[in-house]
């Protein structure tokens, strides 16, 4: 499974998890918008530490990039250069 | 059945209010309803909203020009009252001098904060780049003990509380600020100005920023006319369902305390409602604090009826400040939503507060987060739970009253936090237990099991409130006495 498939289906999770079964696309905001809450995030910021390394303490962390799965991709993608 | 009709997901409802006429006629609608729910600033509010859904182009930098407008006019964020104390005990006598000192100092916090927000975008690196709202708010608290235990006279301790007490309501819109610059596409200095205390809040004085600050504006702006007028549309729907909770809220007081609402009192008597005359629960632990505490139905009749005026009161304060954002043309989540849905601790503070949880999460929880006990999940989650459901509640009341260190001094006043103090290390306590439990109770889970967990919740929220007491006349001990007075034990 390449890795934007492994991001949307750790995000089809946690949407399942909070009772939202709706579709998203790429694009579309999910903890801005709601769909997900901050502590939601969670299990999407130890994801990223474990798969791909990515030190928030060290780079900030921002919500915004973990708002949806494109902006999900080009934060991987600018830790570990250009996303499959 | 729904009490307010879908408003929003009418095409031509939505139609109408793009254009000009519709405009004007939701304006006037919003006017009519903003008054109707007891906000005196109403004409003011309804004319800047109309200007902005003219003008949407515009909307941010007109956005700035009514935070100034407000900040001018109506600045109830500012604790004049404090300002003119120090200044009376100084000898200065009120007066242009005074103004002017005061217009001085906010002009420099600006000036002092634009500086800050341009350090932190040029030096990303340095200590302060790198923890802005850390190094602010460590400033501040260092010049509030510095305000509060320093033997200061004359002009330096006017010029000091001045400065305290114009920071202080302000200090989390300023770190929205400072956080939207440690990232890579900001707003420039005269838009993020707009985001300090807009004129959305009406005539309230709630230093929690409902909305946030420009990041999060940025990403719910309504960019068509459609989004706009669906918005608008939000906001009516919310003002009509404020204006049920309002009816609800003095039908509760006129039935249960008595002596608030005459007419609605009269109206019951007329009809053979009996009225309860309730002590409230702060009646009932003054008494309690006298050594004379109430009957024990009483006293549990106070608490009850003490939580059910939080459920609806909280959510009437917060949302009226949403729906004024949304008019605005931004479409905000609201402040409290169907709290009694909950069914863990973590989710009803969630439901109920959530901009004041965000401000935690995204100041204390996060921070904490990503930097402390990374090998150990379960500690890792419980430490930055603590950092803001409980130190970060801790220091936002601390910093937002600093009346109190004027008034009692700093170290009596730290004390006299003890009671809140207890209230947000039970709740962070709870709230990390929750979280560790797991998430939301599942849609798969029976529906008495679900009732049941929601029982839990508002049970622990309802005796919560005993000891969410942010003043300073009583002691822990009183709190505690009543807590146990309700069980019956002996204290």
């Amino acid at each position: 499974m390449n890795d934007r498939l492994i991001v949307r289906s750790l995000l089809r999770g946690l949407l399942n998890q909070t009772g939202d079964h709706d579709d998203f696309a790429d694009g579309d905001s999910l903890v801005m918008s709601g769909r997900l809450d901050s502590v939601d995030t969670l299990d999407l910021v130890v994801f990223l530490e474990e798969k791909y390394g990515i030190d928030f303490a060290e780079r900030g962390f921002e919500k915004n990039d973990l708002d949806s799965v494109d902006s999900i991709m080009s934060l991987i993608g600018t830790t570990q250069g250009p996303s499959k | 059945m729904r009490i307010v009709p879908q408003l929003d997901r009418q095409p031509r409802l939505i139609e109408l209010v793009q254009k000009p006429a519709g405009k004007i006629a939701i304006s006037l609608a919003f006017a009519y309803l903003l008054r109707l729910n007891g906000e005196s600033l109403y004409i003011e509010l309804a004319t800047i909203a109309a200007a902005l859904s003219f003008f949407p182009r515009h909307r941010r930098i007109l956005l700035t020009g009514a935070t100034l407008y407000w900040l001018l006019v109506h600045p109830n964020l500012i604790r004049r009252s404090l300002i003119h104390s120090v200044a009376a005990a100084e000898g200065f006598t009120e007066g242009w001098g005074l103004v002017l000192l005061t217009a001085a100092t906010m002009c420099a916090v600006l000036g002092a904060l634009g500086w800050l927000l341009d350090f932190v975008g040029r030096r990303p690196n340095h200590l302060v780049g790198k923890r802005p709202v850390l190094a602010m708010v460590a400033s501040f608290l260092c010049l509030l003990i510095a305000a509060g235990t320093l033997q200061l006279h004359g002009v330096p301790r006017v010029v000091v509380w001045t400065l305290l007490t114009l920071v202080g309501p302000y200090l989390w819109f300023f770190a929205y600020a400072l956080g939207d610059y440690t990232s890579r596409a900001h707003d420039p200095y005269k838009l993020q100005v707009g985001t300090f205390f807009p004129f959305w809040v009406g005539s309230s004085s709630s230093s929690t920023p409902i909305g946030k600050g420009a990041a999060y504006l940025r990403t719910v702006e309504a960019h068509t006319p459609k989004d706009l007028a669906v918005v608008q549309l939000k906001a009516i729907k919310l003002l009509l369902w404020l204006l049920c909770l309002r009816l609800a809220l003095t039908l509760f007081y006129a039935i249960v305390y008595g002596g608030v609402f005459p007419a609605a009192e009269a109206f019951f008597r007329a009809h053979g409602v009996p009225l309860l005359n309730l002590p409230t629960l702060a009646a009932a632990l003054d008494q309690t604090a006298a050594g004379n505490s109430p009957r024990l139905p009483l006293a549990w009749a106070a608490v009850v009826a003490h939580f059910i005026v939080a459920l609806i009161g909280v959510p009437i304060a917060g949302n009226m400040v949403v729906a004024c954002t949304r008019m605005a043309g931004f479409n905000i989540l609201r402040n409290t939503y169907k709290p009694l849905y909950a069914t863990t601790v973590a989710e009803f503070w969630n439901r109920f507060y959530f901009y004041f949880k965000e401000l935690l999460v995204e100041f204390f929880f996060f921070p904490t987060y990503v930097r402390y006990f990374k090998r150990h999940r379960r500690l890792r989650l419980a430490a930055a739970t603590f950092a803001a459901a409980t130190l970060g509640n801790l220091v936002y009341h601390f910093c937002r009253d600093s009346e109190y260190v004027y008034d009692m001094g700093f170290w009596p006043a730290l004390a006299g936090l003890q009671v809140y103090a207890f209230y947000a290390l039970v709740l962070g306590g709870a709230i990390a237990v929750s979280q560790l439990r797991g998430k939301r109770a599942p849609e798969t889970l029976p529906l008495h099991r679900r009732v049941l967990s929601s029982a839990g919740v508002i049970g622990f929220y309802c005796l919560l409130e005993i000891f969410d007491y942010e003043g300073r006349g009583h002691s822990l001990r009183t709190h505690l006495a009543f807590f146990v007075h309700l069980f019956a034990l002996p204290h």
